[in-house]
């Protein structure tokens, strides 16, 4: 079994040691990622989307017909990417036009699309396979206490995105607790991190992150997980930006849940770059005591 | 005062029909994290209200509510008890501006990227070589003559070109 790897654009360009553990657990867990030439953006629905919508349509669409169902459809470690292909196939399959119109441009390019690829979340693919997870580790989480946010395009518009519970998800913390790790409850645990609007009102992003990290830091939680590398940035690259503007230490480190699920499969620490954090997980396994 | 510009009115119900389903029940901003912390000079249900009378200066040249304020958390779609696309209509708006040139400046970098490189984020010779530090595969990405010639069949290039990209 296995997919075509989607990858996007922030996770590979900037982010690549989240592709590293990413693509680690994967192997580990034997299931294939395929990679297929050719790939643009998305596009980003929090960017392209919102300045051109039939743009954001028609270069999805040239994705996704770059992927074959045959070969298990498209898998991304990141929800931007996800919410983007997913709600691509919604609207070109709610409105024919739409779909021809999306097609006489592919046309142009010798391309076609039908609307049919399935496209997958990779916290979707490690929660179908918990069992695999949980006979595979050798090194538990133990003392991890750990606040999960999910982000906002994990979950919703549930109406495309059509995986866990808009509001009432669960996923993600039980991966969590079957590494050994708890999962501690937060008061904002389904709030919006803030990123998307850091182009539009840099303050207000800010006072979102902060306003999160406040309520963990509350709960008695010890780090965060999440699988989205525009909350990655936002938690991890404005944690510090907090302390630096504002003088404000949470010093909560971050996980991106691959990261986790790499640890507690005891797979080798130095190869996944946890050192391009910011904020640094040292301490923290210091504290709890994972060898 | 205003009367209704059933010209742009049109238009958004022409890109989402749900439009038509608001009954200004104000769910939606009561829900909004942003009306939230804005002390509601964000209010969603306003935008909605304003697109329901085709108020097209209001929402595209004044922007109140700034519509750009909007983090798409999609809190406000999964609540309205109507089935409201609110997002959807907001990226409608957000399209008129971004024709007009009235947007803020990241959404105009981030088209360039993709204009010149396909990919939002060109790849830098650090992160290549900490690609390769890590172990990790070239990337092919799609080529940007090919692109190109969509951008230019969707008038996305047109547009970011009159503001002087
Ligand atoms: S929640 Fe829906 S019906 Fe109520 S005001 Fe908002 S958009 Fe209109
Ligand atoms: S999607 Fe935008 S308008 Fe709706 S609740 Fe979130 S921030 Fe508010």
């Amino acid at each position: 079994m296995g997919y075509d790897l989607f990858l996007g654009c922030v996770i590979p360009a900037r982010l690549p040691f989240l592709e590293a553990s990413s693509r680690k657990v994967f192997e580990k867990l034997g299931i294939e990622l395929k990679d297929v030439d050719g790939f643009s953006c998305c596009p980003d629905p929090t960017g392209i989307e919102q300045i051109d919508h039939k743009t954001w349509l028609t270069l999805g669409a040239r994705n996704l017909s770059l992927s074959r169902n045959s070969n298990g459809g498209i898998v991304s470690f990141c929800s931007g990417c996800v919410e983007t292909l997913k709600g691509v196939n919604y609207f070109l399959n709610k409105d024919k036009k739409t779909k021809e119109e999306v097609n006489k441009d592919l046309k142009k390019i010798g391309g076609s699309y039908d609307g049919n690829t399935n496209v997958k979340h990779f916290a979707q693919v490690l929660y179908e396979n918990l069992d695999k997870i949980r006979e595979n580790i050798t090194h538990p989480l133990d003392g991890f206490k750990v606040a999960v946010h999910y982000g906002c395009h994990y979950l919703r518009p549930s109406e495309y995105i059509q995986w866990d519970d808009p509001f009432e998800p669960k996923t993600i913390d039980e991966i969590v607790r079957v590494l050994g790790a708890e999962s501690i409850d937060y008061e904002l645990k389904l709030e919006c991190c803030g990123n998307p609007v850091e182009k539009s009102d840099k303050e207000l992003s800010l006072l979102m992150i902060k306003n999160k990290l406040q309520s963990i830091q509350d709960s008695g939680a010890n780090c965060v997980a999440l699988v989205c590398p525009a909350c990655y940035q936002q938690f991890d690259f404005n944690q510090r930006e907090l302390s630096k503007e504002e003088g404000i230490d949470f010093d909560i480190p971050v996980f991106y849940l691959s990261e986790l699920v790499a640890l507690a499969l005891g797979i080798d620490r130095g190869d996944l770059g946890l050192n391009f954090h910011r904020i640094k997980p040292k301490s923290l396994f210091e504290i709890v005591h994972f060898a | 005062m205003s009367v209704v510009n059933f010209e742009f009115r049109n238009e958004v119900l022409k890109h989402n029909a749900s439009l038509s389903y608001c009954y200004q029940c104000s769910t939606c901003s009561g829900g909004c994290p942003v009306a939230l912390l804005t002390d509601g000079k964000y209010n969603p249900r306003k935008i909605i209200e304003e697109a329901i009378l085709g108020f097209q200066e209001k929402l595209v040249d004044e922007q109140d509510p700034n519509v750009w304020l909007c983090s798409t958390c999609q809190t406000c779609v999964e609540l309205c008890p109507q089935n409201v696309e609110l997002t959807e209509i907001f990226s409608l708006i957000k399209n008129r501006c971004f024709e007009n040139g009235n947007y803020p400046e990241g959404f105009f970098s981030q088209g360039q990227a993709i204009i010149e490189n396909g990919v939002a984020i060109p790849y830098s010779n650090a992160i290549l070589n900490r690609r390769k530090k890590l172990g990790l595969p070239d990337v092919k990405t799609a080529s940007v003559d090919e692109i190109r010639k969509l951008l230019k069949l969707t008038q996305f290039e047109n547009n970011i070109k009159k503001r002087g990209g």
